[in-house]
C-alpha cells in the first residue's frame, strides 16, 4: 500500500507489514473508565463498532496499555484479563517496548483526556499529554524508529510544549494525527467550505465551558475554514469576552461594531436539535435577546480575527444548546450557510467511530487524513482565549498562530 | 430577536409563495388561516410541538421560518389537566369552539379557514381487541368533510400519522379527498426526517430483500416504522402495487423464522450498524457490541415482534420491532438497479431528541408547502397503505400468528420523483 515516497516513517516495513499480520498498538492513557475518552476509543479497537453496514473489526490489536491513572472505576484490567494479547505496563517506555529493549509496537494511542488533574491559575486543566508525549518519543529515538502516533484531543495545554510535539514528529519523521471528533462527526446537513469560497464571517455556537468544549468549538470552526479560498493563513489576534459583555457585544448586530452577524446566529441556532426553551409550555422556541441575558448570564464568547480578514465568534452560551453548530457567511450569498456536527449523545457515543476508523487508516497508511497544522493553530486559539479572558477579556495579539497550511484534498467527515 | 428577523421570515415565506404558486394574495402577505382539529393539546403532544411550529415559527434550512400561515380557531376534544390550548389561544388570539363545524367557520355560518391541521394522536381513547387505539380520525374528518360539502368548497387538510384505525374507514378518507378535490396528506415524521447516512433507495430498483427495525409500543410506533419501512420501498420499480398478505409473529417465532431464513440476519447485521442506541452493555458499560453474531439479541428482547409483508409484486419486507435491543429505527435493503448493480443500502432514521423534535419542524415545513401551494407533497395513499398494512398485521397477531391475506390492500401509487427527506 506504500509504493511510493508518502509513508513518512524511517521505517516502511511497519506499514508493509500491514498486509502479512495484524498490527501491533499501544495504548497510553490518562485513565481507563466508562465515558472516558479511552474508553470509547480503545474498546472500539478492542470489541469492534458498527461501521457502513457491518460490525467492523480493526485489523489491528491493542497489545499494551499504560494507564497514567487508576481510579476505582478503573476499567482497564478488566479489559487485560479479557483479552489475551493486551498487557498493562507501569511505564510508557515498558508499554512501546512490551517489556523489551527497543520499541515493539506499530502505532501509539495516546489519549489524556479524563482523570484527576489540577488546574492553573487560568483555569487550564493540565493533561500531561505533553509529558506523555516526550515519553513516548524518547523510545522512538531510544529505539532509532518511529511509528505513527494520534493524540487526542489538542495537543498541550502550554502553546510552547504544542509546538515542540509538532516539530518533534518532524524531526522524528512520524506521521502524527491529533484532534477531537468534531471535523469528523455527521453534518447535518451534509455541508463543507467550497474550495474556491471566499468566506467573510463565521460563527460557532456549542455546550460546555473553557478549556475543555471551547477546544471542540474552535475545532469546528477550524476544520471548516481552513477549506475557504487560499487556505489557512492564521491568526493574528484574540478577545474573549463573558457574562453580560457577550449580550451587549450581541446587541451591537455587527462584528466591526464589536459583536457579529446576527444571521450567523441564528443560522447556528436553526441547527441545533437541542435548543433551550426560553419559556415553559414550549419544546422548540427561537430566544430574544432579553431573554438571553435573563437566562443565560453566564455565556463566554471568543471573537478572533484571521491574517486574511476572516473573523470568527466562538459563543458558548451557557446552556441555550447541547450540541455543536457552525454558520459562514461566503461572500456574494446573501444567506449564511450552517451545519450541525451531529455527536449522538447516547451512552455508546458513536461519534467516537469516525474517528477510531481515520485512527486506524493512519496506523494502516501512515498518512494523518488532515494536517496536525491544525489542531495546533486550534491548540493555540484555546490557550489565547483562555489567556483574553484571564488578562480581564482584553483583546490579545497573537502572532505564534500567525502560520499556513493546507488542508487535506478529501473532506473527512462522515458521510458513509 | 435579531432586527432583521422579522424582515428575513417574510421575505423567505414571501418568496416561497410567489414562486411556487404564483399565488399574489400570499405574496402580499395575506396568511393562510388555519384551524386546528385535535384530541388533546398538552406539552410535547402532537398537537403542541406541531401547531407551535405555525405559532412561534420553526427552525428550517438555516433560518427561523416564520410561516405566512395563521392559527385563528381550533377544536380540543379533550381538555384534561395540562391542557394548553387555552393559554394558546389567549397568547396567539385564536378562538377554541365547542364544535369542529364552528372552529372550521370561525362561528360564522361558511367554511372560513384555507386548511385544516387533524391531529389525533394523545389524549384518552379505548383500545379495540386488536390492541389500535381508537382515536376520532376518521370521525372527525367526516365532520370535517360536511362543513366542506355543504359550504361547496374544500381546503387542504392534514391528517397526522395514520387515517383510521379501520382500513374502509381510511379509504373513505382518501375517496371523500378525491371526490371533492382538496389535497390530504398524512402520515409520520419518520419518512421525512434526517437519514444517517443521508441515502435514497436507487431508482427503478427491484428490492431482493428489506428489513426494518423499530422500538416502541403497538399500535403507536409500529405504525412509525411500517411507514418509515414503506417511504423506501415505494421507489422499487414499477411504483406501488399494494401488499398481498401479512402475518405477524411474536416470541420465539422471530428468532425461529430468523433461523429459516424468512428475515435476514446479514440484513440485521446492516441495519444494527446504523444505530446509535443499542441497548444492553452499549447502556449499560457504553461499550460496542456485536449484537447479530453475540447471542445477546434474544437475551435483551423480551417480547420481539415480526411483522411480514409480502408485496403483490413479490416484493418481501419485514418489520423486527426489538424493544431491549434498539431505540431508535433503522432500515437496509438488499436492492438491484436498471443496471444491474447490486446496493445493500442502510440507514438510520435520526428521530432528534426532546423536546426541540425537529423532526416534527420537517413535517409541519411539507405541510405549510400543501398549504401554500395547494398541493400535497407526497401520495396519501402511502400512508392510507400503511394504515390498511398495521391493521392487517394487527389482526395476524390477535389471531396467533395466521397469515392475514389482504386483497383490500391493492393500493397503487407512484412515489414523488423527489426524494421528501431532510438533508437541506
Amino acid at each position: 500500500m506504500n509504493d511510493d515516497d508518502s509513508c513518512h516513517a524511517p521505517d516502511e516495513s511497519c506499514y508493509n507489514s500491514a498486509m502479512t499480520r495484524a498490527l501491533n498498538i499501544a495504548a497510553v492513557v490518562t485513565e481507563y473508565r466508562k465515558y472516558s475518552h479511552a474508553q470509547h476509543i480503545v474498546d472500539r479497537f478492542l470489541y469492534g463498532y458498527g461501521w457502513n453496514g457491518k460490525h467492523h473489526r480493526p485489523a489491528m490489536q491493542i497489545v499494551s496499555m499504560y494507564t497514567d491513572q487508576c481510579p476505582e472505576s478503573d476499567l482497564s484490567r478488566d479489559r487485560e484479563r479479557e483479552f489475551d494479547q493486551l498487557k498493562i505496563y507501569p511505564t510508557v517506555a515498558e508499554a512501546l517496548t512490551r517489556g523489551g529493549d527497543s520499541l515493539a509496537v506499530d502505532g501509539v494511542l495516546l489519549i489524556g483526556e479524563h482523570g484527576d488533574y489540577p488546574t492553573n491559575e487560568k483555569g487550564q486543566r493540565l493533561y500531561p499529554r505533553y509529558e506523555l508525549f516526550q515519553q513516548i518519543t524518547s523510545v522512538f529515538r531510544d529505539s532509532g524508529r518511529s511509528v505513527p502516533v494520534f493524540n487526542d484531543k489538542h495537543l498541550s495545554w502550554n502553546w510552547r510544549w504544542a509546538e515542540e510535539m509538532v516539530a518533534t514528529a518532524r524531526e522524528l519523521n512520524f506521521p502524527l494525527l491529533a484532534g477531537s471528533s468534531l471535523p469528523l462527526a455527521r453534518r447535518l446537513p451534509e455541508l463543507e467550505i467550497p474550495r474556491d469560497a471566499k468566506v467573510k464571517e463565521v460563527m460557532s455556537v456549542a455546550l460546555g465551558s473553557p478549556d475543555s468544549y471551547d477546544f471542540h468549538a474552535l475545532e469546528v470552526i477550524q476544520s471548516m475554514v481552513e477549506r475557504r479560498v487560499g487556505g489557512e493563513t492564521g491568526v493574528i489576534s484574540m478577545h474573549a469576552l463573558k457574562g453580560k459583555a457577550v449580550w451587549d457585544a450581541m446587541a451591537t448586530e455587527s462584528w466591526d461594531a464589536g459583536g457579529w452577524d446576527p444571521q450567523l446566529l441564528e443560522g447556528c441556532l436553526s441547527r441545533s436539535h437541542k435548543l433551550k426553551s426560553a419559556r415553559d409550555t414550549y419544546s422548540h422556541r427561537l430566544p430574544t435577546l432579553a431573554e438571553l441575558r435573563a437566562q443565560h448570564p453566564n455565556p463566554v464568547a471568543y471573537r478572533f480575527q484571521y491574517a486574511d480578514g476572516l473573523k470568527a465568534t466562538m459563543l458558548l452560551a451557557d446552556g441555550l444548546v447541547s450540541d455543536f453548530t457552525f454558520a459562514a457567511k461566503i461572500e456574494s450569498q446573501p444567506k449564511p450557510v450552517s451545519t450541525l456536527m451531529f455527536l449522538p449523545y447516547y451512552d455508546l457515543q458513536n461519534f467516537f467511530s469516525p474517528q477510531v476508523n481515520h485512527i486506524e487508516k493512519l496506523f494502516q497508511s501512515g498518512q494523518p487524513a488532515y494536517p496536525i497544522e491544525r489542531t495546533l493553530l486550534t491548540t493555540g486559539l484555546t490557550a489565547a482565549g483562555v489567556d483574553s479572558l484571564f488578562r480581564g477579556q482584553r483583546r490579545i495579539m497573537t502572532p505564534h498562530l500567525r502560520f499556513a497550511y493546507q488542508p487535506a484534498d478529501e473532506s473527512t467527515y462522515w458521510r458513509t | 430577536m435579531y432586527t432583521r428577523r422579522a424582515f428575513l421570515g417574510t421575505t423567505a415565506a414571501t418568496t416561497l409563495a410567489t414562486t411556487l404558486t404564483g399565488n399574489n394574495e400570499a405574496a402580499e402577505g395575506r396568511k393562510q388561516k388555519i384551524a386546528v382539529v385535535t384530541t388533546a393539546w398538552h406539552f410535547q403532544s402532537h398537537a403542541q410541538h406541531m401547531v407551535d411550529r405555525f405559532l412561534v415559527g420553526y427552525p428550517h434550512e438555516g433560518e427561523w421560518h416564520h410561516p405566512q400561515c395563521q392559527v385563528v380557531a381550533a377544536y380540543v376534544d379533550q381538555t384534561p389537566d395540562g391542557d394548553l390550548s387555552e393559554q394558546r389561544a389567549a397568547e396567539f388570539g385564536f378562538q377554541i369552539y365547542p364544535t369542529i363545524d364552528q372552529a372550521l367557520r370561525q362561528g360564522t355560518d361558511k367554511l372560513a379557514v384555507d386548511g385544516v391541521l387533524l391531529i389525533a394522536e394523545h389524549g384518552e381513547y379505548p383500545r379495540n381487541e386488536k390492541g389500535q387505539i381508537l382515536y376520532p380520525r376518521s370521525e372527525f374528518f367526516q365532520q370535517i368533510v360536511n362543513v366542506f360539502e355543504k359550504d361547496g368548497r374544500s381546503v387542504p387538510v392534514f391528517n397526522d400519522k395514520h387515517l383510521s384505525y379501520r382500513f374502509d374507514l381510511a379509504k373513505q378518507m382518501v375517496d371523500n379527498a378525491h371526490q371533492l378535490s382538496f389535497p390530504l396528506m398524512a402520515g409520520s415524521s419518520l419518512p421525512v426526517t434526517w437519514r444517517l447516512p443521508s441515502v435514497e433507495m436507487p431508482a427503478n430498483c427491484r428490492v431482493r430483500e428489506a428489513l426494518m427495525v423499530g422500538c416502541g409500543g403497538s399500535d403507536a410506533m409500529d405504525f412509525h416504522a411500517l411507514e418509515a419501512m414503506q417511504c423506501m420501498l415505494e421507489r422499487r420499480r414499477g411504483g406501488e402495487t399494494g401488499v398481498k398478505s401479512v402475518q405477524v409473529v411474536v416470541g420465539e417465532q422471530v428468532w425461529k423464522t430468523g433461523k429459516q431464513g424468512v428475515w435476514s440476519r446479514d440484513l440485521l447485521e446492516m441495519a444494527l450498524s446504523r444505530s446509535n442506541e443499542l441497548q444492553g452493555i452499549s447502556r449499560t458499560e457504553a461499550k460496542p457490541q456485536d449484537l447479530t453474531r453475540s447471542g445477546q439479541l434474544q437475551e435483551l428482547v423480551n417480547d420481539p415482534v415480526a411483522y411480514f409483508i409480502e408485496y403483490i409484486d413479490g416484493t418481501r419486507a419485514t418489520l423486527l420491532m426489538l424493544n431491549g435491543a434498539v431505540a431508535d429505527y433503522t432500515f437496509a435493503a438488499n436492492a438491484v438497479d436498471e443496471n444491474q448493480r447490486s446496493h445493500k443500502l442502510s440507514t438510520l432514521f435520526y428521530l432528534p431528541p426532546t423536546p426541540n423534535v425537529t423532526y416534527s419542524a420537517e413535517l409541519m415545513n411539507r405541510v405549510e408547502h400543501m398549504l401554500i401551494t395547494g398541493k400535497s407533497q407526497y401520495p396519501v395513499e402511502r400512508t392510507l397503505l400503511v394504515s390498511g398494512m398495521l391493521e392487517s398485521c394487527l389482526e395476524s397477531k390477535h389471531l396467533n400468528g395466521v397469515t392475514v391475506s389482504t386483497p383490500h390492500l391493492a393500493v397503487r401509487y407512484e412515489p414523488t420523483a423527489e426524494s421528501q427527506f431532510a438533508r437541506s
